[in-house]
C-alpha cells in the first residue's frame, strides 16, 4: 500500500499545507471536527501531537495546548484512537505523529511505531531524538512499519550533519525557517527562505517548511521553493480566537496562494 | 570532529547523550569544542584559579564538627563549608568556570535557570563581574519561596523571569532557559547549573565542581593523614555531589552517600526521590537518566521544602553510579531536613541551606551506626540565609509573621 504522504505529494501542483493538532486540545471531539474541516479545505498532511509535559521545541501556544491536554488526562492511547478513527474516515489524509523522545522511549520504540502504524499514521516526527544517539536511529525501523521518519532540521543544519540526515530521511524532510521554537510569527526571514531553496536542490525529497507561518503571504513566499508549508501554532490561535470558521477562512485563503 | 569529542565522555554507561532538536546541535558542538580548547589552557586555568582564590574565597574550609561528632556518638564528621564560598553556595564554582568560558567564546550575554536561586545568584554575579548581560529563569513557585535571592539577582543587574508553565519549579525553568537559548544562540551562553542536560554540560559542570573534592582530598590528608571512609552530599541535579565524589571515585573502600528530597512522603508528587521505590529511565531535557515520571513518560510533579532539590531528573553520571551500586541514595523528608537544619545550627553555629540540611540529616542517620575510627565528610553545599522565609515560617511562625506585618506597615 502506498504511503499516504507520498500519495499526497505525488503530482501535487503547487505548495501543500500541513497542519498540526495537539491531541486533546481543546478536546478530542473538537480535534476530530477540526481534522474533518481541514480535510474539506484540501489539507492532506496533518500532524497529531501526542502531548508531553516538557515539549522542548514548542513555543507558548503549543506548550499551553500540551499542558491543557494533559490536564484533562490525555494519554498516548487516546491519540492513537483519534488517529485510527480519522485515518479510516479520511483515506486521502496522511497523518504523522509528532511527539518528544520520552513518549516512544517509555512505550518502547518498537511498540510505539507498531501502534502508530496500526492506527493508520504515515509518518512520525520526533524532534528531540537525534540520529546520532542509539535510541535516535529509528529511521529504518519506522520504514519497516510503513512510516516515514520525518526528520526536523534548521537553517543551521549544514555539512556532514545535513548529509547524515539526508541518508536517513524519507518521504518528507521538515526544515524550520528559523533557529527557534514553534510559534506564529509576523514575518519569514530571508535566510530561512534561502536555506529552503538550497535544501530543495540538494535533498532529492520533498521539503516541508515551518515555524512562524501565520499568513497566506507566508505560504505564497514558499510556493515554488518548498513542497509543503507547515502551519502549527497559528491554527491553534485561530481556533481559540475565531473558532472553526476562522480556521476555514485561513486555510481557504492559503489554498488560493498555492 | 568525532575524534576530538571522544576525549570528553558523552555518555555514562547508557545515560547522558545529547537528545536535543537538531538546531541546538551546532551551539552544543561549539561549546564542546570551546571547553576542550580551554579546559587545560594555562591562561584559562590560571585565571579561574585566581578567581576561585581571590574572588570566591577558595579553598573553603574543611571543618571538624566536634560537637556534632560527640552528639551522634559514631564516626568522626567533617563539614566541607561550600556555604562560605562567595554568593553562599557551591554554585559559584561552576558559574565562574562557564562564565569565563563564555567570555572566551565571545558571548556577550549569559542566561541560567535557577531553583533555590543560588545558581541564578552565582550566574548574575559572574555576569556583573565580567560585564555581560544576564537573564535568569526561575519557576514562579521558587520566586516566591526564595525571594532574598531574587532581590540579590536584580540588584546585580540581572533580569529575573518568573516561569509560569508546568510545575512552575526548576524543571520548567530549565525548559524556559533552553527555549530562550534556542532563539538567541549567537550571542548567548546558557550557564546550566547542575551536572545534567545535553552533552557537554554534565561533564563540564562536574569538572568545574570537582574543585570541591580535590580540596577535600588535600585537606583531609593534611588533617588525618588518610582519605575519608564516607562522603555525603545532597542530590538535586547532582552538581555538588558529583563535585565532591568525583575525585574519589577511583579509590577503594570509600562509601558515597546521596541524600535526595523525600518531601512529604512516598506518594508520587510528594517528593523528588528519583531513586525511590521504582526508579525509571527516561529521555528529557536533552539527556537520558532517571526521571520521576508516569507510565506514559510524562514527568511528575515534585515536592521538596528545598527548591534546589525539587527536580524530577538527576545527572547522568549519578544515574550510572547508581546502577553500579557505587553511590547509595536515601530519601530525607522535609521534616528530617528541618530538624537537621536546627540541630546543626545549634550544635556548630553553622546555618546550612535547606538543600544541604538533607545531607546533614543523612549524616545524622548514618554516623551513629559507624565506628568511631571512621571518617565522614559532609558537604554543606550552601548556607541558609536564602531560606529565611521558609525556615522562619516553619520554626518561628508567629514572630515572623508579626515582623513581616510590621515591615509592611512601616514600609507604606
Ligand atoms: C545550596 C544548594 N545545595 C544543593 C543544590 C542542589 O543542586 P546540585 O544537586 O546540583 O548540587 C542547590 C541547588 O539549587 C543549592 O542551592
Amino acid at each position: 500500500m502506498e504511503n499516504r504522504i507520498d500519495r499526497a505529494l505525488k503530482g501535487a501542483g503547487g505548495i501543500q499545507l500541513m497542519t498540526h493538532v495537539v491531541a486533546g486540545y481543546p478536546s478530542l471531539e473538537v480535534n476530530a471536527e477540526l481534522i474533518r474541516l481541514m480535510a474539506r479545505c484540501g489539507v492532506r498532511l496533518m500532524e497529531i501531537q501526542i502531548p508531553f509535559t516538557d515539549p522542548l521545541a514548542d513555543g507558548p501556544t503549543i506548550m499551553r495546548a500540551n499542558q491543557a491536554a494533559l490536564d484533562v488526562g490525555i494519554t498516548p492511547g487516546h491519540c492513537f484512537e483519534l488517529c485510527s478513527a480519522l485515518s479510516s474516515e479520511l483515506p486521502d489524509v496522511g497523518f504523522m505523529f509528532m511527539t518528544y523522545a520520552n513518549i516512544p522511549f517509555a512505550m518502547g520504540m518498537e511498540r510505539f511505531l507498531h501502534q502508530a502504524a496500526a492506527s493508520g499514521a504515515s509518518g512520525v516526527i520526533l524532534p528531540d531524538l537525534p540520529w546520532d544517539e542509539t535510541d535516535g536511529d529509528y529511521a529504518g525501523a519506522a520504514r519497516q512499519h510503513g512510516l516515514h521518519p520525518v526528520m526536523v532540521i534548521s537553517p543551521d543544519t549544514v555539512g556532514p550533519r545535513l548529509d547524515a540526515v539526508l541518508r536517513r530521511a524519507s518521504g518528507l524532510l521538515y526544515t524550520t525557517l528559523k533557529v527557534g521554537i514553534t510559534g506564529a510569527g509576523s514575518s519569514i526571514g530571508q535566510a530561512g527562505v534561502d536555506y529552503v531553496r538550497n535544501l530543495k536542490n540538494k535533498a532529492g525529497l520533498p521539503i516541508a517548511a515551518g515555524f512562524g507561518i501565520s499568513r497566506p503571504e507566508h505560504v505564497r513566499m514558499l510556493s515554488g521553493l518548498a513542497d509543503v508549508a507547515v502551519v502549527g501554532s497559528h491554527i491553534i490561535n485561530l481556533l481559540d480566537r475565531e473558532g472553526m470558521s476562522g480556521v476555514e477562512d485561513f486555510l481557504l485563503a492559503c489554498g488560493r496562494q498555492g | 570532529m568525532s575524534r576530538i569529542s571522544d576525549m570528553l565522555p558523552r555518555h555514562f554507561g547508557p545515560y547522558g547523550g545529547r537528545y536535543v532538536p537538531e538546531m541546538l546541535v551546532p551551539a552544543l558542538e561549539e561549546l564542546e569544542q570551546g571547553y576542550l580548547k580551554y579546559k587545560n589552557d594555562p591562561g584559562f586555568v590560571a585565571e579561574l584559579a585566581d578567581l576561585y582564590q581571590n574572588y570566591c574565597g577558595r579553598p573553603t574550609p574543611l571543618y571538624f564538627a566536634e560537637n556534632l561528632t560527640r552528639e551522634l556518638g559514631g564516626c568522626k564528621i567533617y563539614l566541607k563549608l561550600e556555604g562560605l564560598a562567595h554568593t553562599g553556595a557551591h554554585k559559584i564554582n561552576n558559574a565562574l568556570g562557564q562564565g569565563l568560558l563564555a567570555k572566551r567564546l565571545g558571548k556577550t550575554k549569559v542566561i541560567a535557570e535557577t531553583g533555590a536561586g543560588q545558581h541564578g545568584l552565582a550566574s548574575a554575579t559572574v555576569a556583573a563581574r565580567f560585564g555581560m548581560g544576564c537573564t535568569i529563569f526561575m519557576g514562579e513557585v521558587d520566586v516566591r519561596r526564595q525571594y532574598p535571592n531574587v532581590y540579590a539577582m536584580k540588584l546585580l543587574g540581572a533580569e529575573v523571569v518568573p516561569v509560569t508553565d508546568g510545575t512552575r519549579t526548576l524543571k520548567d525553568a530549565v525548559n524556559a532557559t533552553l527555549k530562550y537559548w534556542i532563539q538567541n544562540l549567537r550571542d548567548t551562553h546558557y550557564i546550566l547549573g547542575s551536572a545534567l542536560g545535553p552533552f557537554p554540560y554534565p561533564v563540564m559542570v562536574r569538572d568545574f565542581q570537582s574543585v570541591i573534592g580535590r580540596e577535600v582530598r588535600a585537606q583531609i590528608l593534611e588533617r588525618e593523614g588518610r582519605l575519608p571512609d564516607h562522603l555525603v552530599a545532597c542530590v538535586g541535579g547532582g552538581s555538588n555531589s558529583i563535585g565532591l565524589f568525583h575525585p574519589f571515585l577511583e579509590e577503594r573502600g570509600i562509601r558515597f552517600h546521596g541524600a535526595e528530597a523525600g518531601g512529604r512522603g512516598l506518594n508520587p508528587g510528594d517528593n523528588a526521590a528519583r531513586f525511590g521505590s521504582t526508579p525509571k529511565v527516561g529521555i528529557v531535557q536533552g539527556y537520558k537518566s532517571y526521571f520521576l515520571q508516569d507510565d506514559s513518560g510524562q514527568l511528575q510533579n515534585t515536592h521538596s521544602v528545598s527548591a534546589g532539590l525539587d527536580y524530577a531528573g538527576v545527572g547522568p553520571e549519578l544515574a550510572w553510579l547508581y546502577d553500579q551500586k557505587m553511590v547509595e541514595f536515601a530519601a530525607i523528608t522535609d521534616v528530617q531536613a528541618l530538624d537537621a537544619f536546627r540541630r546543626l545550627t545549634r550544635l556548630e553555629g553553622i546555618i546550612p541551606a535547606l538543600e544541604s540540611s538533607h545531607a546533614v540529616a543523612r549524616a545524622m542517620e548514618l554516623a551513629p551506626t559507624l565506628p568511631r575510627g571512621e571518617i565522614m565528610v559532609v558537604n554543606i553545599s550552601g548556607r541558609g540565609d536564602k531560606d529565611i522565609f521558609i525556615t522562619a515560617m516553619e520554626l518561628d511562625r508567629e514572630n515572623w509573621i508579626s515582623f513581616l506585618e510590621s515591615e509592611v506597615r512601616h514600609g507604606k
